[in-house]
């Protein structure tokens, strides 16, 4: 990694970039929003996100460059989307607030260098995680509020015990004026016992995605070995949850198959920037959605200003060859959604991989997204094994609100961490892509996450969502150095 | 050649002077050989200790303070001028209007320029727990950033004369043998420069310059041109001293020839290797100087003829 050429890149751009408002009779690349400081920006986050520049150096580079970008601003001159968007007053210079001048922070060290990749604690004391598919409906009744809460898988792991669950409500509130949230579920009220007689309270947290879903964890930890629990709800009968597999009839998949794959820090980043490009339509409306790679120029773009350069800057900072078809690939997407302004001088790769070709065929099709997503959820849980220190397990999907939702526990992920280029989540560096019984390939994005002693859980947007059709998924997780395939059956229940 | 001479980096600069608000008038602050002098203040150092005893603090003597700070301070390359067109007017009371909004907690309006960091608490949620300590390291923090920033602004009032002079100071401090820390800045800052003097020289356009490489041990570099218009390339190889000892004292593009290094230094008459044109071989040139006379806003940088 050659992290001076990846300054030395970075200071330049930001040089050309400060020729915009330094001359304004030539070209124009401080126009505003899209352009100017996005390049900046995109490669700040990409260089920092490959780990080829420190947060707190790039920092440096972009406070100073906030600054000379301030002090040459005159009343008669352009103002760039971000940094002149209240407008300057005549005769006033606009100048950075402190914060944006933060010098190499000791505490932004302290905080990049948070456990990161460090070996998690291992699984519960006494045995490994224990993830068992669950799909059982727990009724509820109290006062006004009636409904089912549904268990979809139950993990056990050394950050605690806890259900995936979401939940239903049949109330006479009227939803507008008076909004039911999870906090209203009398989860005080509900009873759980164990096969020797422990007894448990349930506290919720929601884990992103639709408000109806999250999980419930077991108050206190219970032993490791407990082969069942029961739950009663107020006003509700008493439910069994099989612990053991077997006795739970569990829908258990074949064992995971990993191999090994070789990308570049920088080939990985262009990965989750194409996947991005490649999921970006659940952030569109569904009317342009429908269009998002049959339209000419098309809504994307403005996203991608500055890919051209994020390449540019991974090839000067040694994480990404030349000769790699990865940014050729990239091309490819970006023209098959219409991408226009990305700057990316490789011409368009043939090789797509085969899920980016799935999914960009389901953008061409005229009517995409025509099939409703009915409710539902398929109880799943399988742990993969660790992929570039990052372990997941996968608790169940979800189907609501029009979407599909994989719900999923990760270890060894940043707790803080820089933001990624547009817009991707490096935080969770994980590709993760499903294929469904019949050949599709839905790609799976981060959509929210909540932190319990040290594991994360959160929820992946499945896009396209997956129907009530698909009797069962492969599930393709991949780093920069492995990859992982496992096959899950699934057994859907409505809600 | 140049970058093999003892002599002062400075050596073909003249002083320069200029005013700047003192209590409740204006005092002369003077620029030479690479000190800041202050005439009217001919004992800092004793109005130093007053000030640290409770005595108000003289605004020449603050500011000498802040040029002490950033003489070896790369950002002072990443903000200051990049030639004479590059048009940076900070008036004294842009820079008392930022210092009392650092005293009241910020810039009145400025929150459309607050940068969102890069580091955030994305995604999963960072653990609980040390806000408190945190707190004050982040407003240490933000302290430190608010007396930088009001440095640099108050630099930047000096005007262009000293924002070179500055500059070369910054240049020679990292010249003779930059360290990874210092080459990418250092680097920038001459692409940038040199990349503006290549306009008036060629008429290129700047984004065509690329980046410029070290020149190290005898001799001065190198110039190339490639291509035809509108793909045109000019690479240049320079020894990082020349954005010090050519650029900062005004000799980089004299009477049409890029000066590539001096090699008689001197006010206002000086000897330098010059270049015609890119791939030609530089010459020996006789150059005199003569006072900007600042009406365009660069007082106190010379300008050389043959």
């Amino acid at each position: 990694m050659n992290r001076e050429g990846a300054e030395t890149y970075l200071r330049l751009l930001a040089e050309a970039e400060l020729r915009g408002p330094m001359v304004p009779a030539r070209r124009q690349p401080w126009s505003g929003q899209g352009g100017s400081t996005a390049r900046l920006t995109a490669v700040a986050q990409a260089l920092t996100a490959v780990r080829a520049l420190d947060p707190e150096i790039v920092e440096d580079i972009l406070a100073d460059f906030d600054l000379a970008v301030s002090v040459r601003q005159r009343p008669d001159r352009p103002m760039s989307g971000r940094l002149g968007a209240a407008g300057p007053r005549p005769g006033r210079l606009l100048f950075p607030s402190p914060g944006t001048l933060l010098r190499r922070s000791r505490l932004a060290t302290q905080s990049s260098r948070e456990p990161a990749r460090a070996p998690q604690p291992g699984p519960g004391p006494g045995g490994p995680d224990r993830l068992v598919p669950v799909g059982l409906t727990v009724p509820y009744r109290d006062e006004g509020l009636s409904g089912e809460m549904f268990l979809m898988a139950f993990a056990h792991t050394a950050a605690g015990a806890r259900f995936t669950m979401v939940w239903e409500t049949h109330s006479r509130h009227d939803p507008e004026r008076d909004p039911i949230h999870p906090g209203l579920l009398p989860f005080e009220r509900f009873t759980v016992a164990d096969d020797r007689g422990g007894g448990y309270q349930l506290d919720f947290a929601r884990s992103g995605g639709p408000e109806w879903a999250g999980d419930v964890s077991l108050r206190p930890e219970p032993p490791d070995d407990i082969r069942w629990l029961d739950i009663s709800a107020p006003d509700g009968p008493v439910v069994r949850v099989e612990l053991d597999p077997v006795a739970a009839e569990a829908a258990v998949g074949a064992e995971p198959a990993v191999t090994e794959v070789e990308l570049s820090p920088g080939e990985h980043l262009l990965v989750m920037l194409a996947e991005r490009l490649l999921t970006v339509a659940p952030e569109f409306p569904h009317y342009l959605r429908m269009q998002l790679a049959a339209i000419s120029p098309g809504p994307l773009h403005t996203v991608a200003t500055g890919m051209g350069d994020v390449i540019a800057a991974l090839e000067a900072a040694d994480v990404l060859s030349p000769l790699s078809p990865v940014p050729g690939r990239l091309a490819a997407v970006c023209a098959g959604m219409r991408v226009s302004g990305h700057g990316i001088t490789a011409p368009p790769a043939q090789d797509l991989p085969e899920p980016w070709l799935s999914l960009l065929a389901h953008y061409q099709r005229r009517k995409p997204d025509t099939v409703p997503v009915r409710d539902g959820y398929a109880a799943v849980a399988a742990g993969l094994p660790e992929l570039d220190g990052i372990r997941l397990a996968l608790l169940s999907l979800l189907n609501t609100d029009g979407g599909s939702w994989l719900q999923v526990l990760a270890r060894g992920l940043e707790s803080e961490t820089s933001r990624g280029p547009f817009g991707i989540d490096s935080y969770f560096p994980v590709s993760v892509w499903i294929r469904d019984s019949g050949g599709r390939w839905h790609a799976c994005r981060p959509a929210g996450w909540h932190r319990h002693n040290g594991e994360y859980v959160g929820k992946l947007q499945v896009v396209p969502p997956l129907t009530r059709s698909t009797a069962w998924i492969e599930v393709l997780a991949a780093g920069p150095s492995a990859q992982v395939r496992v096959q899950l059956p699934l057994r859907w229940r409505y809600l | 050649m140049t970058n093999t001479r003892n002599d002062p980096w400075y050596s073909c600069l003249p002083s320069c002077e200029t005013q700047v608000p003192c209590g409740q008038g204006r005092h002369i602050v003077r620029w030479e050989a690479g000190q800041l002098r202050l005439p009217e203040h001919p004992d800092a150092e004793a109005e130093l200790v007053l000030a640290a005893l409770g005595g108000e603090k003289a605004g020449c003597v603050e500011l000498a303070e802040a040029w002490g700070r950033h003489t070896s301070d790369l950002s002072v390359l990443g903000v200051g001028p990049r030639g004479p067109a590059d048009k940076i007017v900070v008036s004294w009371e842009d820079v008392e209007a930022a210092g009392q909004a650092g005293q009241h907690g910020g810039v009145p309006g400025l929150a459309a320029l607050r940068r969102k960091p890069l580091r955030r608490p994305a995604g999963p949620p960072a653990a609980p727990g040390g806000h408190s300590a945190r707190q004050q390291q982040v407003q240490a923090e933000l302290d430190r950033a608010t007396e930088r920033r009001n440095d640099l602004l108050s630099l930047l009032a000096l005007g262009y004369g000293f924002s070179v002079r500055l500059a070369g100071q910054v240049a020679a401090a990292h010249a003779d043998s930059p360290d990874a820390t210092a080459r990418p800045a250092l680097k920038a800052a001459i692409t940038a420069r040199l990349a503006l003097v290549a306009e008036q020289w060629l008429g290129i356009d700047p984004d065509e310059v690329d980046e410029v490489s070290w020149h190290d041990g005898l001799g001065w570099g190198r110039t190339e041109l490639t291509g035809q218009a509108g793909g045109r390339r000019l690479r240049v190889s320079l020894p990082p001293s020349w954005l010090a000892r050519v650029w900062a004292c005004g000799l980089a593009l004299t009477a049409g020839h890029l000066v590539v290094a001096v090699d008689r230094a001197g006010w206002p008459d000086a000897r330098v290797l010059a270049v015609r044109a890119p791939g030609a071989e530089p010459v020996l040139v006789d150059v005199h100087a003569r006072q900007y006379d600042g009406r365009d806003g660069t007082a106190g940088t010379p300008h050389w003829e043959l």
